[in-house]
């Protein structure tokens, strides 16, 4: 996936400007910067939320612009959300199943007079849900009602519905907030095993140790500009990043 | 006060295939019976029993249900559902006096017309939610039955008279006061109704219109189609208002707009509302109570109208989610052939 040249204005304010940048695929892209940098936005725009300004965002070699939001998840983008939400009535299991519909041929009549079609696709959908559940670690909490889980579980739950869609790029919007040290880890372990699974993944963290242990390669956006895309160790080294995370010295005298 | 959803369903889970058959058909029985009960304290006074029975509690029934696939389901207001039922009236008085068919023909005609007129209802006015969408539906049914007072075709307001009652089909007989023949027939309509929301809730539409309901924006992120869906939600939900609407013309025999006010979708939804939104059983229980409620205590006269007021905003009060809320308990967590 790529972004040409995206520029995202809100009335006066430019929240991106002119950002170019691609995700290769199978690696873990972290994307870093100072709050108000333009991150979200830049989730916003991939998921077709808000339209970009000018420029555009190609995902397998079609443009996203004008594509309908359900239709970009169906291509093969799939997000989770910075602040959770999840659809707490529905169980664990039911919240990861909603999104698995994505795929699904079967549709209202089929499923209205139980056509084998929609009886398999369901059986399979289901247990497919369950892998996905056991898969991020939170397998025996299927039953249970989303609002009712602990927020670490929840935050998990956001990432196996997120897959459930079938994505090829998987978009995490700061998952570790909130995160204790411990936590963390195992969520670093996660990320890494959904890449080795074969997914690509678009990491927004404010955490840097996390970032920096598990990306393969970082962007580093201030103001809505990119002002660094290298690899973890680089980017950390670069005084463009520094001054904008810590200021330049004149300021902090 | 007493959980009776979690005591109904804790008794329901308890029983066996065969329990839950016996359940069912023991409550199936009491229902098709209660024509007979008119000796008992069920008996409404002044007004005849059977007829309450089919109008307004059977007809309330049917529609609290279409109603509820749109609000309880999917979490659309609309508050215009009267308009797809005065449609399917309508469609029978227009089709059953000027043309050859009978109801049995008109039926399905005047649900196409109903899930037409939900579609193009839907579509500009699904683009829109919460309030905005209720002000909209809002005025579709006051759009409905002005047009039908001011068209000459449809009668203005004098409306359309001898509107004929169904041809007899199995050997069943409908002449205009065989109340429990027509009874009958919309218990029927009543269990398609109900089995079609059972089947659709637990599949992929159910879930669609539970995102949707609990979180649009999320559910669009993640692949619902939104539209289509709300679009379903509501062209189903107008088929169901749609059936009761040729029924009710063909059991009235006589149809002005004056039967298809505000007050009956206001009152319908106070069905749902009152029920409990999203529980198809406490939706039904809603209806029943609602629709008989007003004629039971008819013998107070004028002050009929303050003692139910008073009932709704008592009970309100007690249980805001409704008599039988939605599922919000969790099933026990037991696997199957976990030892």
């Amino acid at each position: 996936m790529e972004l040409n040249q995206v520029t995202m204005k809100f009335g006066g304010v430019t929240a991106l400007n002119d950002v170019t940048f691609d995700v290769k695929e199978k690696e873990i892209l972290g994307l870093i910067g100072p709050n108000g940098a333009g991150k979200t936005t830049i989730f916003n725009v991939i998921t077709g939320v808000y339209q970009v300004t000018s420029g555009e965002i190609v995902f397998a070699g079609r443009s996203l612009s004008g594509v309908k939001r359900y239709k970009i998840t169906k291509s093969g983008i799939a997000r989770t959300f910075q602040n959770i939400r999840l659809w707490g009535d529905m169980t664990a299991l039911e919240n990861v199943m909603t999104a698995a519909d994505t795929h699904k041929k079967s549709g209202l009549v089929s499923g209205l007079f139980g056509l084998p079609v929609s009886r398999r696709e369901e059986k399979r959908d289901k247990a497919r849900a369950q892998e996905l559940l056991d898969f991020v670690g939170i397998g025996e909490f299927s039953d249970r009602l989303a609002k009712n889980l602990p927020y670490g579980v929840q935050r998990r739950l956001e990432i196996a519905r997120a897959l459930g869609a079938e994505p090829k790029l998987l978009l995490l919007d700061e998952p570790a907030a909130g995160f204790n040290p411990s936590e963390k880890v195992e969520l670093a372990t996660t990320i890494r095993k959904i890449r080795d699974a074969g997914y690509t993944v678009l990491l927004i963290e404010h955490d840097m140790s996390l970032v920096m242990k598990v990306s393969d390669r970082v962007v580093v956006l201030d103001f809505g500009q990119i002002i660094a895309n290298d690899s973890p160790g680089k980017v950390q080294d670069d005084p463009r990043v520094i001054e904008a995370y810590l200021g330049v010295p004149e300021d902090a005298s | 006060m007493i959980n009776l959803r979690d005591k109904g369903a804790a008794i329901w889970e308890s029983q066996g295939r065969l329990g839950r058959i016996g359940i069912a058909i023991g409550a199936v029985v009491i229902v098709v019976a209660l024509p007979f009960m008119g000796g008992t304290i069920l008996n409404t006074p002044i007004a005849d029993y059977e007829s309450v029975l089919v109008y307004p509690i059977a007809m309330y029934v049917l529609m609290a249900i279409g109603l509820n696939i749109v609000i309880g389901k999917s979490g659309l207001l609309d508050l215009g559902y009267v308009a797809f039922f005065a449609i399917g009236a309508y469609t029978m008085g227009l089709l059953g006096t000027k043309t050859d068919l009978n109801t049995w023909e008109i039926l399905p005609i005047g649900i196409a017309m109903a899930m037409f007129s939900g579609i193009i209802l839907g579509i500009p006015a699904l683009k829109l939610r919460g309030d905005y969408l209720a002000i909209i539906t809002l005025g579709f049914g006051e759009i409905v039955r002005i047009v039908a007072l001011n068209l000459g075709a449809l009668g203005r307001s004098e409306g359309i008279i001898n509107i004929p009652t169904p041809p007899s089909i199995f050997g069943v007989e409908y002449r205009f006061d065989s109340h429990r023949v027509y009874y009958w027939t919309l218990l029927v309509l009543i269990l398609l109704a109900i089995w079609m929301v059972r089947r659709l809730s637990v599949r992929r539409a159910g879930r669609a219109w539970e995102s949707i309901r609990q979180d649009e924006d999320a559910a669009e992120l993640l692949g619902v189609p939104t539209f289509k869906y709300k679009i379903w939600a509501f062209v189903l939900g107008a088929s169901v208002g749609g059936a009761a609407g040729v029924f009710y013309a063909s059991k009235t025999l006589f149809i002005a707009p004056d039967n298809f006010t505000l007050q009956i979708s206001i009152l319908i939804l106070a069905c749902v509302v009152f029920g409990g939104m999203g529980n198809i059983w406490g939706v039904i229980l809603g209806a029943v109570i609602l629709g008989y409620l007003p004629d039971r205590i008819r013998f107070i006269s004028d002050a009929r109208l303050l003692v139910f007021g008073l009932v709704l905003v008592i009970m309100m009060n007690l249980r805001p989610d409704g008599l039988l809320p939605r599922k919000k308990r969790e099933k026990a967590i037991v696997k199957k052939g976990a030892s």
